[in-house]
């Protein structure tokens, strides 16, 4: 029983990490429809921005540049780091649907999955290129010692899940209060309702969905940023997360964030309790429960737990 | 003579007949140590093929077709050395196999569209290294394993000639499963993969079998891809799962859109990318890692030409041969040849080519009849 809760303690840490990367990718998809397969790769490089503020101004640098050495006070504390990675994601963000999503607008949806695609392996591949492909230590901002846990039940419960947790929430709060609370939540708001009427009310769409592509890269950044104590910082930590939180948006119903969380627990669960019970799933096939649960979910209710269904018209 | 035949051909066709004449006398060209290396990523071509089947003409976005190679690849080891299979029974017992396998991971297709699907087989992309490694005794486990039982060249065709001899069984493989899939692609069935492409609706009202049309054509595009990996093995008897990657996946998707996926031809121009980048990549010495060229151009095929270079080529010819209109006139089959001739040159889907590979969100009712006879 104790072990059962243990696990579960460990599922949490995980499950945080995939709802907020299914709240990014929830975010995108319902004002655009869009799923954005390089959410992770984009979020993977800005961690290494972040790291690149961890290290001392001598090295940090990309092939032998030191990219950010006009910052002072090199290395700077993890939490700042992790703003600044944070930072950088939204502009990496707003630059994508800039440069690469808006000038595709009203084209069918498979150039602009193309695109995505596209940029999942070119900065994938550009991380690689940069920091070679050996796994490094990203600091956790929260205490991670073997020390650090509060005694619940017998069981651990570390710091650094509740951290995460907490974190997860001031996240979601900010985003409700963003989203219902200001002129430029109220506007995507209006374009994740009918982008069309949203548009002839005056609202200045485009930009309001750089915003968006904005906010939803910053929290992939985040997400990153917190797991890479965890996984290590390594340029292909993503891939994986990304088809959990994919699995996690697709179980809670890709439009409803609500469902991203409880999407995000139950992948969590499944990855880490099926491979404790049965045999054959080894930890590096974890990946295989939540993909069935997707596909079953998929097959048998499309919208997901928590989506709306979608009426087309011929 | 030759001016007149060499002005009948288009330049998709010049591609065809100078790739299919390089292909033949490459053995004279190379040592067998390059020869096996290029021949590897020429087989590439039926997992590419898989994906114009699959992506370009029924709109099934795959990411996983990593996957089916590797697939076919560990089913070929397996059947050649723990059943005993000979090699003219285990090749289309191969493809067999992975039909069988694609058709049920194919099962999901039916309920989910386009982008749920890519969710999926990324997914299975990404598993299988690790599914790979849990089956030792056909897979080799983590390190691999060498085949026992390699295709090795009959008397009369010289001992010591073993790769050159599995090339050319190689390509006539290829050979023969490109006219196969030509020809169903031509067929009604092409047709009817077209028409869900373009409105699963619409295909629907006009008497296309959805289930049949869509798990056929993934069942057909993952055999095609795991008859890839079996040549592959067949080439260079060892199998390893660190062989069939996500970044595989990446690769050949990226290689089919920015190939073409819409057009049989765009199969070719793919795996003329998939040899070129790496060995302009070696010259130049650029990049450590030439995955960013195929992920750059896939970005930059989509703003250029959303139906890669096949479609570059093909609107460029069009223009040109607009250009010249009036003086083709009398000749049949000439370069003015229309688009909209579904038997024709046999190297494009026609499927509009404006549209062509796009599963468009357009709901016209009527434009259902150019998804599957399309305008010229």
């Amino acid at each position: 029983m104790d072990l059962l809760l243990q696990r579960i303690f460990d599922a949490l840490f995980n499950g945080a990490i995939y709802a907020s990367l299914a709240v990014a990718l929830v975010m995108i998809y319902r004002a655009t429809g869009l799923l954005n397969f390089a959410q992770g790769e984009l979020a993977t490089f800005s961690a290494y921005v972040g790291f690149l503020l961890l290290t001392p101004p001598a090295t940090a640098g990309v092939a032998g540049i030191t990219l950010v050495g006009f910052l002072p006070g090199l290395p700077w504390p993890t939490p700042l780091a992790i703003a600044g990675a944070v930072l950088f994601g939204a502009m990496a963000g707003a630059l994508t649907e800039r440069v690469l999503i808006r000038p595709l607008e009203g084209r069918p949806d498979l150039p602009v999955v193309n695109v995505t695609i596209g940029l999942l392996i070119a900065v994938n591949a550009l991380t690689v290129e940069f920091w070679g492909t050996q796994a490094r230590l990203f600091p956790s901002p929260f205490p991670s010692g073997p020390d650090d846990f509060v005694p619940v039940g017998g069981s651990r419960l570390r710091i650094e899940t509740i951290g995460v947790w907490i974190t997860l929430l001031v996240l979601l709060g900010l985003l409700a209060l963003l989203l219902y609370r200001s002129k430029v939540g109220l506007a995507f708001r209006a374009i994740t309702g009918n982008r069309e009427s949203a548009e002839l009310c005056g609202v200045k769409v485009s930009r309001t969905l750089m915003v968006g592509w904005a906010i939803a890269a910053a929290i992939g950044a985040l997400s990153a940023a917190l797991v890479a104590d965890a996984v290590l910082l390594e340029p292909f930590m993503m891939i994986r997360l990304l088809i959990f939180s994919f699995a996690a948006a697709t179980i809670g119903g890709l439009d409803s964030p609500l469902g991203a969380l409880v999407g995000g627990l139950v992948v969590a669960l499944a990855q880490t309790l099926v491979p404790a019970y049965v045999p054959f799933i080894s930890t590096d096939l974890a990946l295989l429960p939540p993909l069935m649960v997707m596909a079953v979910v998929l097959v048998v209710r499309p919208t997901g737990l928590f989506g709306t269904r979608r009426v087309e018209r011929v | 003579m030759w001016e007149r035949l060499a002005s009948r051909l288009t330049i998709s066709q010049w591609v065809a007949v100078v790739t299919v004449a390089v292909l033949l006398v490459l053995p004279l060209l190379l040592d067998p140590l390059p020869l096996r290396r290029i021949a590897g990523v020429v087989v590439l071509t039926l997992a590419v093929l898989g994906l114009v089947v699959a992506t370009g003409y029924t709109g099934l976005i795959s990411l996983g077709h990593g996957a089916f190679v590797g697939l076919g690849a560990f089913a070929l080891a397996s059947y050649v050395d723990v059943v005993g299979l000979p090699y003219a029974a285990a090749l289309p017992a191969t493809f067999v196999t992975c039909w069988a396998v694609g058709w049920v991971l194919g099962l999901p297709a039916l309920r989910i569209k386009g982008i749920y699907l890519a969710l999926i087989t990324l997914g299975v992309g990404v598993v299988f290294p690790s599914l790979a490694k849990r089956f030792p005794a056909l897979t080799g486990g983590v390190s691999g394993r060498a085949i026992d039982n390699t295709l090795e060249a009959p008397a009369w065709f010289g001992a010591d000639n073993t790769i050159t001899f599995r090339y050319y069984v190689c390509l006539a493989v290829c050979a023969l499963l490109f006219l196969v899939t030509r020809n169903l692609l031509q067929s009604r069935i092409g047709r009817s993969m077209q028409a869900v492409r373009d409105d699963e609706t619409s295909a629907a009202v006009f008497g296309v079998d959805l289930v049949a049309t869509k798990t056929g054509a993934f069942a057909l595009s993952a055999a095609l891809a795991g008859m890839a990996g079996a040549l592959q093995a067949t080439l260079s008897p060892f199998v390893s799962h660190e062989q069939f990657t996500v970044f595989l996946s990446f690769r050949l998707y990226a290689a089919a859109v920015i190939g073409g996926a819409a057009y049989l031809v765009g199969a070719v121009y793919g795996v003329i990318a998939l040899i070129l980048v790496p060995f302009v990549n070696g010259l130049l010495g650029v990049l450590d890692n030439d995955v960013f060229v195929f992920g750059a151009g896939l970005i930059l095929l989509t703003f250029v030409s959303p139906d890669g270079l096949a479609g570059l080529v093909r609107r460029w010819e069009q223009r040109r041969a607009a250009g010249e209109d009036g003086q083709d006139d009398g000749r049949d089959g000439g370069p003015t040849r229309p688009v909209s001739r579904g038997g024709g040159d046999g190297w494009g889907s026609g499927g509009g080519s404006e549209l062509a590979g796009l599963p468009t969100p357009t709901r016209r009712f009527p434009d259902v009849t150019s998804g599957t006879s399309p305008p010229g």
